[in-house]
């Protein structure tokens, strides 16, 4: 295998990686880009998304040859615990953080990691904690371009989470409520005055979120299984990856992703230290891109406000 | 604000003083057995199979009567793999419990820690997985100066030895590359084997570390490929295991080589038909001993399905030699008198084969090398290694 | 019982220590750090590697782990403490990851049997918790001290100034990432000697026991007791710590899950937060402004 396809190879495991980055990290960049604290529940609504997202499939799919059938399922499951986390997300919103609103910065912070002990605990409680396979509802050949190998679950993560964040980007630049969505995080108080819900935006904003929280999750489920406390580093490195991009914005989140996740797959390589240093790269590589430009890849410049 | 924060701390102190006179009533009436291990967090699967293992031992020989007529009593601590909180977990079984024996700690740091509280304190630890050398490497600074430490798990260089050996001269392979964990049990496993095999004049052509935890081992992967070697060893536990056979299957890395970690039917369920061909060395089974199957068909039924895996098997080895030893040591057992039956255990019969202790405390026993054909492990054999060479005890 | 409870006592110690550190960088200056766990980590090991491989006493080790971790401290801070607030918090807590992760690609199992304290010729043994409660808390009582005096000085005042309006700061003066710094290396020391004394009773280091979760229960001490408050980071330490045991001090683990536990720990969290978002205490009386929180505080229980 020469150089080029080992370093093609890492790019294309990188862009998978990162595609799952890039979903989680939407969620977070959305929430901070509106009510400025970082969600640390986010991860753990991920993992519940994908223990939905299992068993919805597992009941409906059973023992089913992988098919078109089993396709479906995968979708139908998909929906449904999008359903389910997007009210997950609205109501740890309206229970834990919005009483906070007025409180100092931190407050919702701490609760928001209460939230994350009590739904992580709570499934390894319900689901024990060892880990589940997510099944592949359809044979999963890997196919060989040049020496370069991918394989069908990759190419399907790639393409759901594109279109999952074209369909984001559609919501929030094209619809009434995206627009309202925007001016909310642009300035909170004026939206108000100019007639905006802002209650029922933030409740939005944490419902989009979550529903993409979960289809990360399934996502991921292929290649993590599916276990109680799968959200935990995966959320931690969606964050980063949300403010490499640029924190509270929304294409930042997706580039912040891919190239988080290629960052993983290749920095170790590239720079001859152990594989087990992987995190150590990214995570010097956020220090170094915070240095150079603050605000992320794509951040809007802001000066403070006197 | 003062008021307020005084009515709370009244309030905990009240229930705490409620909870503390319920829960030290039953003295006397019990043997108590303190369990450690992770029960919540990142590796609590490890920590709750052993424990649940010593749970149905307890349970089992409870129903059976008991021993010296009282019953057993398993109290289980978590310690969040973290040392402060084994600590805590210790501190409260020898000193709020008074438990007679400790089964665990489970991962090696905080065996190490707590290994080293029950030496000074003369408190018995039996631990089922912590495979580090150390272990039971304690300066022994109780008054009597004894070996209070044991474990019923092989220790790193045991194992690895006789998997070099095997792979080596039996298996005929000449160029390996590893892909381990950077935690105790991972890493011990295969420095010790690098050691060996490389004396034995086998050439190791990579050695790819990750994380416990990590998800993605491509990277790692296409670099072993890129250095083609005959063979893989991946001496981590199942979790990582199965995702490497899966993703390796899919680059075309193979053949595969594992540990004990392997012997997880979960790993089955995770990695489906890619353990095939997988060769692992394990613990040995007892020849003609019914006692594995029927503990892992009692585990199956009591925990939903679950399935024990080697470590959980040797926790509830451990639990069965401390019945034992209680039964031997008389009524009036204290933890000195069982100290020195659990040393004096000899050729226990177990779920993990026959079960003997060194001065120090290590387990004693030869290792199984099981085949894995589809999603079945094929039992080779027992093996040691005697003068240079490998041999087939049974 | 008692001795568990002594047990609590040892550990709340430690964290009140680390608690008053991170008060100085979160409560002083108002900059919020995430990487208590990773100078944490710096000292134990410092104390580790000290004692059991050099063979000096663990005394030497003190100022030796507040040194290293300042100078991590310092060399993270001057470059990003020139960021704002949330940047801040997400680089630091990039630089606790690192710290933990290159630690155990360093040596995954740790450091064990690490020699114990003496003091002139009082060897701190295990068993004996007194002795330990009465090292610790003389500590914790020195550092109180020490940061008190400081929150007074000119320095202290400083902080306080850029913690309430950088820019009003900046225009009177004050070199405000000068005072940053100041407050971040001095925080990052006193996490290191944390460090120390939970060495010096586990006996046992393992990166495992430094996760970004030990950060997070730091700034939970800090948010809980009322930040910026010397005394109520102190009690928070105690009450969290208190919380967290509560279930095994009064052998409730005995009868609820593990999980049940964690879960009741989360719980507390939360509610404590809705019903307290200010902390226990609330900020130091003296504070700038304090009449407009009250006014703002008493609102709010009213509409609660």
């Amino acid at each position: 295998m020469g150089t080029f396809t080992l370093y093609m190879q890492y790019i294309v495991n990188g862009i998978t990686l990162g595609a799952i980055y890039s979903l989680i990290a939407l969620g977070y960049t959305m929430v901070y880009g509106i009510l400025k604290f970082i969600n640390f529940a986010h991860g753990d609504v991920l993992m519940v998304g994908a223990f939905v997202g299992l068993l919805v499939y597992e009941a409906l799919a059973g023992a089913a040859e992988p098919g078109m059938w089993t396709i479906f399922c995968f979708f139908i499951a998909m929906v449904i615990s999008m359903a389910f986390c997007a009210f997950l997300g609205m109501f740890i919103e309206r229970v834990a953080y919005k009483p906070l609103r007025n409180a100092n910065r931190l407050a919702p912070l701490l609760s928001a990691i209460g939230v994350s002990f009590i739904l992580s605990n709570g499934a390894a409680w319900i689901f024990g904690t060892t880990s589940r396979r997510f099944p592949y509802p359809f044979e999963n050949e890997p196919i060989h371009i040049g020496g370069v190998t991918i394989t069908p679950h990759q190419i399907l993560v790639i393409i759901v989470s594109v279109a999952m964040m074209v369909l984001l980007a559609f919501f929030v630049n094209k619809t009434r409520m995206g627009k309202a969505m925007r001016a909310t995080s642009l300035d909170q108080p004026t939206s108000m005055l100019m007639g905006i819900n802002v209650n029922r935006v933030i409740s939005l904003t944490f419902a989009i979120g979550s529903a993409l929280a979960a289809v990360g999750g399934m996502l991921a489920a292929f290649d993590f299984r599916v276990y109680p406390s799968m959200g935990t580093m995966t959320g931690l490195k969606a964050f980063v990856a949300a403010v490499i991009g640029g924190i509270g914005n929304i294409q930042g989140a997706m580039i912040g992703g891919v190239l988080l996740g290629i960052l993983e797959a290749v920095g170790a390589p590239l720079l001859h230290i152990p594989n087990g240093m992987r995190d150590t790269v990214a995570f010097a590589v956020l220090i170094i891109i915070l240095l150079v430009k603050p605000d992320g890849i794509l951040g809007k410049n802001e000066r403070e406000k006197v | 604000m003062k008021k307020v924060f005084a009515v709370f701390l009244v309030a905990m102190l009240c229930i705490a003083g409620a909870f503390a006179g319920g829960s030290s009533e039953d003295d006397g009436n019990t043997y108590k057995i303190g369990f450690i291990g992770p029960l919540t967090g990142d590796n609590a699967n490890y920590g709750i199979r052993c424990s649940n293992a010593a749970r149905l031992a307890i349970d089992e020989i409870n129903e059976a009567g008991g021993v010296n007529g009282k019953m057993l009593e398993l109290i289980a601590e978590d310690s969040e793999g973290t040392v402060d909180k084994a600590i805590a977990s210790y501190e409260k079984l020898a000193y709020s419990d008074n438990v007679l024996a400790i089964i665990g700690p489970v991962f090696t740091s905080p065996a190490l820690a707590v290994a080293q509280r029950c030496m000074e304190d003369g408190i018995v630890m039996i631990s089922p997985s912590a495979t580090h050398k150390d272990v039971t490497n304690q300066d022994r600074t109780n008054p009597d100066g004894k070996n209070y430490v044991f474990r019923t798990v092989p220790s790193d260089s045991l194992q690895s030895e006789v998997a070099a050996y095997y792979f080596y001269q039996v298996l005929g392979y000449r160029n390996l590359a590893m892909l381990y964990a950077m935690n105790d049990y991972s890493q011990g496993l295969a420095m010790g084997l690098e050691e060996t095999f490389t004396s034995l004049g086998g050439n190791i052509v990579a050695s790819e570390t990750c994380m416990v935890g990590d998800k993605d081992f491509r990277t790692q992967l296409a670099r072993i490929k890129s250095a083609n070697p005959e063979a893989v060893y991946i001496p981590n536990y199942t979790v990582e295991d199965a995702q490497i056979l899966e993703q390796g299957a899919q680059l075309g890395v193979g053949p595969y080589l594992s540990s004990d970690g392997f012997s997880d039917p979960m790993i089955y369920q995770l990695a489906g038909d890619y353990t095939d061909g997988v060769i692992y060395v394990g613990p040995a089974q007892a020849e003609a001993s019914t006692i594995l199957t029927d503990f892992q068909a009692a585990y199956r039924e009591a925990y939903n399905g679950d399935e024990a895996d080697s470590f959980a098997t040797n926790s509830y080895d451990a639990t069965y030699i401390l019945a034992d030893s209680i039964k031997r040591a008389g009524e009036g057992v204290d933890r000195s008198t069982l100290r020195d039956q659990i040393e004096a255990t000899t050729d226990f019969a177990g779920a993990n084969g026959i079960i003997n202790f060194a001065e120090n405390g290590d387990l004693v026993a030869s290792q199984g090398v099981y085949d894995v054909e589809g999603t079945t492990p094929v039992y080779v054999g027992a093996f040691q290694v005697q003068n240079g060479q490998i041999v087939q005890v049974d | 019982m008692l001795n568990f409870f002594q047990l609590i006592l040892i550990y709340a110690g430690v964290y009140a220590i680390m608690a008053i550190g991170q008060n100085c960088i979160t409560g002083y200056t108002g900059m919020l750090s995430l990487c208590h766990a990773g100078f944490f980590c710096v000292g134990s090991y410092a104390t580790a590697i000290i004692c059991k491989v050099l063979g000096f006493s663990f005394w030497l080790s003190l100022p030796v782990a507040a040194i290293i971790s300042g100078v991590i401290g310092f060399l993270i801070g001057v470059p990003t403490l020139r960021l704002k607030g949330d940047y801040l918090c997400i680089a630091t807590l990039g630089l606790g990851e690192i710290i933990r992760n290159v630690a155990t690609n360093l040596n995954p199992v740790g450091i064990s049997q690490i020699p114990r304290v003496e003091l002139f010729g009082y060897v701190f043994m295990s068993r004996n918790k007194w002795a330990f409660i009465i090292l610790i808390w003389a500590f914790v009582l020195i550092f109180y001290l020490l940061f008190q005096r400081l929150l007074h000085s000119r320095i202290g005042r400083a902080m306080t100034a850029v913690r309430e309006d950088e820019v009003a700061a900046a225009s009177n003066g004050i070199d405000v990432t000068k005072y940053k710094i100041v407050s971040f290396v001095l925080g990052a020391a006193v996490g290191g000697i944390a460090g120390c004394f939970q060495t010096a009773y586990t006996l046992t280091v393992s990166p495992a026991s430094y996760t970004f979760m030990v950060s997070v229960m730091v700034l939970c001490t800090v948010v809980l007791g009322g930040m910026g408050n010397g005394k109520a980071v102190i009690l928070g330490a105690v009450i969290i710590q208190f919380i967290s045991y509560f279930p095994q001090l009064t052998g409730l683990t005995n009868v609820i899950p593990a999980q049940a536990k964690q879960m009741i720990f989360g719980l507390i969290l939360v509610v404590m937060m809705v019903w307290r978002p200010q902390g226990i205490l609330g900020r130091d009386k003296f504070r700038y402004g304090c009449e407009k929180k009250r006014l703002f505080g008493k609102k709010k229980e009213g509409a609660v």
